[in-house]
Parts: structure tokens; C-alpha cells; sequence
């Protein structure tokens, strides 16, 4: 029952919400040192948005396998900002305080521009984030232009980054080609996010 | 660390099979089961050995520990399906998984689409013409398994050996039960008609007519176009049913077809395939925000609602004879009882019409508040109520002379009886005004469980009842009011003036759904609402004004002779090409109350804008021209 209602407020409160082709919605979230980043002081330049859990075996398929690393290295090389965020409630035993997320994120060799905590799922709610990974690229104009999956292979086998369309890859390639993105919602695959 | 955990021991049962075969013993079809941390995992067939150019059915038995669920072929809005990779031996096929009726598992807000306990996973095998008798098999298999908490991501290679008799197994059994227990077709006898509406997809089905379920779920094979998570409102009409299958905001390559497997009572499968006529649309802005108002908001606004209905013109001349009745001096004690007894009288009241409206919804039938005015005996009688209370105003007779004097004598003696039926009275006179924000507590309320609904209901009573209580407990209040003379005479056949338009308009209402009226010849300005209409012109890129009214909602009817009917208005919306739907609620609509529940509303007015490329938006009940235009300008940019 409980979790009806959840899921029924879930549904109506995000009825707008996360919808490719309307404006992303805006969020302050504190990173991983406690500094504030607030999503519309990026007007201007691209934005990638991650949902990332350091337990989930999908978001270790990606780490593992530096293929999100390498995304993020790339991108972030181009003036685009990447922000990972980590819904995870605090209280659930996968939740990594700050510290914590801080030293895997630089463990694993990650370069996001900034890492940032929702334990509320505030703003995984918002963007109705349902997986780890669960992708999203905000324009300059602040308007949403993908959601979605990382890739087409939904397995927790690294082997098969290598043979998978990356839906990141392609949409940021097209948006910084001034190009429509193609595949602007695919279906994301993962772990549920903890919220 | 969480790494996947092969079960090589599998290997090692693959090698012995492999030996069993080729030393050619008689033992039967054998596999160890393998198990992994939480999934003990196993092939079975149901005969011993292959036969010859005939189809072999194999089973993968998945036996989850307690709480831990594998996937469907659809894992929900998380998870993996199981995979199978079949090593057989050479001119062998295998078929596809033949998948099990699924269980909808909630996590959070989010769900998925597995099994718990245990599944046996079918899948035909096809056995060459010149097959050999002893045989093995082979399986990569992997697997996801996940509770609430955490997934695990598994896998085993698995073998079985076909060296038994050519009979059935051990496992025949088990796998007959659960061939006979996958989905069916929905063949000859089903009928569907799936069409979009406003949040989703309405699906008309017209079962076999020995087919009876308490429950149904669809259940799609596509991700991202049904919301996993939503329950489906199931509602039964005479000889069919309709399932409303929620929609994600944004479906994957557009909704145009309900494929997946519909599930009777959480066991029995149909396997549909029903193309979708009309798009789904958005949910309306600010319908979210109503259904998200949340417990406390809801109540505060009932009891808001509740206190303006005592303004409202079809009450406020019932009530101000009360409160003159009070001037006329009774004991502080009687004139408290009195008002309990009147606030008991309008809360029993509005819960007993909860109370109706909760079991009729629950029967199935599709109502709404304002339902009681839908019947044309209860507008009668309430034609017929106000009459009486008029011509009792404008001093034509008294109670008394009317009444038996037995009954006005009763009136006397039990005063308290009195107050009870006053407060009756009060919300049956009410019942004709909606009040603004009260669509949204009442809408909030009817979305949630009974009792919620109940408790909104009851502060709507107290909200309504409070000042009259508060008036009889602090009576210094009262002395404000003139003393008691001749002038209450006259006020009294003043206030039955709005008493006889009340009447007056009632007869209307009454002639409109007796049809003597007939359908109000409208302008050619508007065309009558239906979900596949909107659907249709929102899919052309046409703007679309509907406007959600009845004959018997005051509210509606000041909003349309204020604004909607004004040449002016009219000129706006040609202006911007809007096209205008009007869905007229006078009379029960099973079609109307359902788009009213899609807009987070119960009752009427309810003003919805249907912008090409946005979401739709909805205007306040209390419509004004600055607003009408503020939202049609706004179509521009």
C-alpha cells in the first residue's frame, strides 16, 4: 500500500518531469566537498548527466571496463560538463558519503566535472532516473535532448562495451555537430536507483 | 566486491555428461542442480532421451532464495531477462524461452517484471531425423537476481545428460503444469479496441462470456511506453471491461501498439497484440500538482471549501434562517447543543455521501462528485425542496400549516432532531456548488485509499459546519447582529428571491436531462468532447480548448456566461485557431468522469488547453478573460 502511494505520488509529481524536448529541470545539489552546483549556472555549454551507484554491477561494467572514464574524459576535453550523481538514500547500505564517493570516484580514475550526492532522490525523481547508469544531456539553452540507456548491450559483461552502440557517444556527437540527435530516448538498462 | 559467479562446477558436469554419453549407460535424463549464492540452477527434460526428428521440451528450473526474484522477458523498469545459450549437439535447434506469467515486484516507486520462488523456463528443442539416443546438452545460462535491496548478476553453465529411457522424467509432470500455464493467445471470442487518451492507453475488451476475472494487468513486452510501476484502473461495463494502461511521459518510439501479455487474476495469461487508435497524450500540467497535494494540503483545502459553501446562494438564505433562529434566545446550553447536533447533522451527511460515492467506485461504475445531480429524480426533488423552502420564506405558509401537526410538533419537542436535519438540509442544498479548490481536494481524495477519502470528506463537513458551531459556542458574536423585529420579515422575503432562481434553474437542468429541452441547439463554435477527437486534433497540431461542464454546475455556468460566451472570447479563440470541445457532464458519462480522473479531478468545471508540442494546461475553475488570454497568448511563443 505504502508503496502505491509512493509510486502513485512518484508518477503524478513527475508528470513533466525528464521529458526530452521540454526544459531539464533545475537543480543545486552539494558535490562531493559540500560546494553547491546549481545545473542553469552551466547555461551555455552541454551537459551530461550520470546516474551512478559504485555498487551496482552495471555501473561496474562501465568503471571496470573505463568506458565511462573515457566518456568523460572526452567530453569534458570538448567544454561539456559532466555531472555524476548518486541517488542513493542515505541509510540504504550501498549509500556513499561524501568522502567515500569522493575516493572511488578518484579510485576508479573518474574525471566528471563534479560528483554530486542526492540522497533525498530529489532531483533522480525530477528526471524520473530509474537505472544506474541512467544518462541524460541537457543543451545550452537548458532544454533536455536525451534520455536514456549508456548503450544497446544490456549485460554486466565489460566484454561487450567494446561491441556496443553507445547512445552518449552518438547523441554528443551529432549535438557538437550542430546536428539533431537520432536516438534522443532509448530505453536505459541497470540497477534500480536506491531511492 | 560483487563479481559474477560462475559456477564452474557446471564445466566439470558438462565433461562428465559428456563421458556418460559416450560410454552409452542406461541412466535417465541427469543434472545436477548448480548453485550459486542465491539461484540454485538446473536443466530438466521431459523424456529421458531424444527421439528422432520429434520436439524435445527442456526446462531451465531457477529456484531463487527467499525474497530474490529473477526476470521476465520485459525486466520492468529495471534488471535483465535471463539468457540461455545453448550448446547442443550438432543438427540440434533450440527454440525461444516460452516465458511464465510474470509478477509486477515494486522497488520504491520503480517495479519490475520477475518471478520469485522458483521458474521453469521452457524452450522446445528440435531433435534431428538422425539424432542419436544418448545425448547431452549444454547451457551458458545468465541470470540477474535482485530483492529491493540489491542485484547480483549470475551465471552457470549448465548439462544435462539424455541417456534414460525414452519416457517421460521425473520432470514431465512439472513441465506439462507449466506448458499448460504460459500465456495463451487471446484467440476467437476475445475482442480489444485500444485507443490513447490523456496519461496512457484505454484498453476496451470485450471477453469470452465465460470468462470472469477479479483482477487484470497488462503486462507489455516493450520497455519505456508503459509505466511499470502504475496500477491499471480496471472498470466494468455491461458485457466489457476497460483497463486503463498508464503511459510513460515519453514513449519510446511512440505508442502504437499494446503487445505483452494480459494477466487475469496474477495467473492467467493472454497473449494481445492490440494496435492503438490516437495518440496518448501528456498528462495536463498542474494535474500532477493536484494529485501531489498530499494528505494535509488536501484536508486544509476541504475545510476551505467547506466554509466557503456556506456563501454560496443555494445555502447562505437556508443557514441565515437558522442563525436568526438563534437570536431568538435560547440558553447558552441549548443554543451549543443545537449546534453540535446541526455540525453532527452536515458531517454524518457528507460521510454518508462518501460513503456512496467510495462503494460505487469500488462496484465499478465510473462516477464522480456531483454524481447526484447526474439523476434527474434527485434534481426533482430538490426542484421541489427549494420551492417549499421559498414559499416558506415569502411567508406563503409555515411548517407548521403544512405538515402534519403531529411531525411540527416533533419539530418542537426535539430540538436537537431539528439541528440534526438542518444540517442535513444544508448539504443538500449544497450539493449544486462546486467551490473552487474543492475539485482538488475531492480529486486528491478519490484517487486514495477510503479512509483517505472519508477524512477529506469529513473536513469538508467541518469546514462548512464550523462557523454555525462556533456562532453557538460564543453567542456574544451573535449580539452583533440586529435585535429581532419586523425587518426579519422582510429580509426573509428577500432572501427567498435567490431560493425561487435556484428553482428556476433547477427546472432547467431537469428539462435538459429529461430531454424536454433537448440537446441546447450549441453554436457551431463547439463540438462535443470525446477522447479519440482530442487525440485526433492534438496528432494535426491543433490547439484544443475543452471545457469539462454540466447544466446543473453553477460555477460552469457563471465561467460560460462570463467569459466562454462572449463574442470577444469567441474571437480569441478563432484568432489562434483553437478548436473547442465541450463535454458535457449534466447526465453520467462513464467517458467524461474518466477523462476528469486522468485530469486529477473528480468534478466539473475543469478548463483543460491542449498546446501542439507542449504539455496541456489547466485553467483555474474561476475563469476570467485575463487568464483565457494569458494562456491563449502564451500558445505563440
Amino acid at each position: 500500500m505504502k508503496a502505491l502511494l509512493a509510486a502513485v505520488l512518484f508518477a503524478a509529481g513527475s508528470a513533466l518531469a525528464g521529458t526530452v524536448g521540454q526544459p531539464a529541470p533545475d537543480f543545486t545539489l552539494a558535490d562531493v566537498s559540500g560546494k553547491p552546483v546549481k545545473l542553469s549556472d552551466f547555461r551555455g555549454r552541454y551537459v551530461v548527466l550520470e546516474w551512478v551507484n559504485p555498487e551496482c554491477p552495471y555501473v561496474e561494467k562501465h568503471y571496470g571496463s573505463a568506458n565511462m572514464q573515457g566518456l568523460q574524459k572526452e567530453f569534458t576535453s570538448k567544454q561539456v560538463v559532466w555531472l555524476s550523481i548518486n541517488s542513493t538514500r542515505e541509510g540504504h547500505y550501498e549509500y556513499y558519503p561524501p568522502q567515500k564517493m569522493a575516493g572511488w570516484m578518484k579510485q576508479v580514475g573518474g574525471a566528471p566535472s563534479a560528483t554530486l550526492l542526492d540522497p533525498s532522490g530529489k532531483v533522480g525523481r525530477a528526471y524520473q532516473a530509474r537505472t544506474t547508469p541512467h544518462m541524460y544531456i541537457v543543451d545550452p539553452k537548458g532544454m533536455l535532448v536525451y534520455a536514456g540507456g549508456i548503450d544497446d548491450k544490456r549485460s554486466t559483461s565489460q566484454a561487450d562495451v567494446k561491441t556496443a552502440k553507445n547512445f552518449v557517444r552518438a547523441a554528443m556527437g551529432e549535438a557538437l555537430a550542430g546536428k539533431p540527435i537520432s536516438a534522443a530516448s532509448t530505453p536505459p538498462y541497470g540497477c534500480s536507483i536506491k531511492y | 566486491m560483487r563479481t559474477s559467479l560462475s559456477a564452474r562446477r557446471g564445466l566439470l558436469l558438462l565433461a562428465a555428461a559428456a563421458l556418460l554419453g559416450t560410454a552409452g549407460l542406461e541412466t535417465p535424463a541427469t543434472a545436477a542442480p548448480v548453485r550459486t549464492d542465491l539461484v540454485e540452477a538446473e536443466l530438466v527434460a521431459e523424456h529421458g532421451a531424444p527421439e528422432p526428428g520429434k520436439p524435445l521440451t527442456v526446462g531451465l528450473r531457477l529456484r531463487a532464495a527467499k525474497g530474490w526474484h529473477t526476470y521476465w522477458r520485459n525486466p520492468g523498469d529495471s534488471g535483465q531477462p535471463t539468457s540461455i545459450e545453448w550448446l547442443l549437439p550438432s543438427g540440434y535447434t533450440a527454440g525461444p524461452i516460452q516465458w511464465p506469467v510474470p509478477e509486477k515486484l515494486p522497488i520504491g516507486p520503480l517495479a519490475n517484471y520477475g518471478y520469485e520462488n522458483e521458474v521453469l523456463l521452457l524452450t522446445d528443442l528440435a531433435v534431428p531425423p538422425g539424432a542419436k539416443a544418448p545425448a547431452s546438452l549444454g547451457a551458458r545460462v545468465k541470470w540477474l537476481v535482485c530483492n529491493p535491496e540489491r542485484c547480483i548478476p549470475e551465471s552457470a553453465e549448465l548439462s544435462l545428460a539424455l541417456a534414460g529411457p525414452a519416457g517421460p522424467t521425473q520432470w514431465a509432470k512439472a513441465i506439462d503444469y507449466a506448458r499448460e500455464a504460459l500465456p495463451e493467445p487471446a484467440g476467437a471470442g476475445w475482442s480489444f479496441k485500444a485507443s490513447g487518451a490523456a496519461g496512457g492507453v484505454g484498453l476496451e475488451i470485450a471477453p469470452p462470456a465465460d470468462f470472469s476475472a477479479k483482477t487484470l494487468h497488462f503486462f507489455p513486452y516493450e520497455e519505456g511506453k508503459v509505466r511499470h510501476a502504475a496500477s491499471q484502473a480496471l472498470e466494468r461495463r455491461d458485457g466489457g471491461l476497460r483497463l486503463f494502461v498508464p503511459a510513460v511521459e515519453q514513449p519510446l518510439g511512440g505508442f502504437q501498439r499494446l503487445h505483452g501479455v494480459l494477466v487475469a487474476d496474477g495467473v492467467r495469461g493472454f497473449e494481445i497484440d492490440v494496435p492503438v487508435k490516437g495518440a496518448v497524450l501528456a498528462q495536463v500540467a498542474g494535474a500532477a500538482t493536484v494529485a501531489s497535494i498530499g494528505l494535509l494540503a488536501a484536508l486544509a483545502l476541504a475545510f476551505a471549501g467547506g466554509l466557503i459553501l456556506n456563501l454560496m446562494p443555494c445555502v447562505l438564505p437556508v443557514l441565515s434562517i437558522k442563525v436568526l433562529g438563534f437570536a431568538r434566545g435560547h440558553s447558552a446550553q441549548e443554543m451549543r447543543a443545537h449546534g453540535l447536533f446541526y455540525g453532527a447533522g452536515v458531517l454524518a451527511s457528507f460521510l454518508a455521501l462518501a460513503a456512496l460515492l467510495i462503494a460505487l467506485k469500488a462496484a465499478g461504475s465510473a462516477v464522480g462528485w456531483g454524481f447526484q445531480l447526474q439523476s434527474p429524480v434527485f434534481v426533482g426533488l430538490l426542484a421541489l425542496l427549494f420551492t417549499a423552502l421559498a414559499l416558506n420564506l415569502s411567508g406563503v405558509f409555515e411548517f407548521g400549516s403544512l405538515v402534519p401537526a403531529r411531525l411540527a410538533g416533533a419539530t418542537a419537542k426535539h430540538p436537537h432532531a431539528d439541528a440534526f436535519l438542518t444540517g442535513i438540509l444544508a448539504v443538500v442544498v449544497a450539493s449544486p456548488c462546486t467551490v473552487p479548490f474543492m475539485g482538488a481536494a475531492l480529486g486528491y481524495a478519490l484517487t486514495e485509499s477510503a479512509l483517505v477519502a472519508l477524512a477529506v470528506f469529513a473536513a469538508l463537513g467541518t469546514g462548512m459546519a464550523a462557523p454555525y458551531v462556533l456562532l453557538a459556542f460564543e453567542p456574544r458574536w451573535l449580539r452583533r447582529l440586529p435585535k429581532p423585529g419586523p425587518w426579519m420579515v422582510t429580509l426573509k422575503r428577500w432572501l427567498a428571491l435567490p431560493l425561487y432562481a435556484t428553482v428556476a434553474w433547477l427546472l432547467w437542468v431537469l428539462s435538459i436531462q429529461v430531454g424536454i429541452a433537448g440537446a441546447q441547439p450549441e453554436k457551431d463554435l463547439w463540438q462535443p468532447y470525446s477522447e479519440a477527437r482530442v487525440a485526433e486534433l492534438v496528432a494535426q497540431g491543433k490547439p484544443v480548448f475543452v471545457d469539462f461542464t454540466a447544466a446543473w454546475c453553477v460555477t460552469c455556468q457563471v465561467n460560460k456566461q462570463l467569459v466562454l460566451s462572449r463574442p470577444e472570447t469567441e474571437r480569441d479563440f478563432a484568432e489562434r485557431g483553437v478548436v473547442l470541445l465541450r463535454a458535457d457532464w449534466t447526465r453520467e458519462d462513464p467517458e467524461i468522469t474518466r477523462a476528469l480522473a486522468s485530469l486529477g479531478r473528480n468534478g466539473v468545471p475543469v478548463y483543460v488547453l491542449y498546446r501542439p508540442g507542449r504539455e496541456p494546461r489547466l485553467l483555474p475553475e474561476i475563469l476570467t478573460r485575463e487568464v483565457l488570454q494569458g494562456a491563449l497568448a502564451d500558445l505563440k511563443s
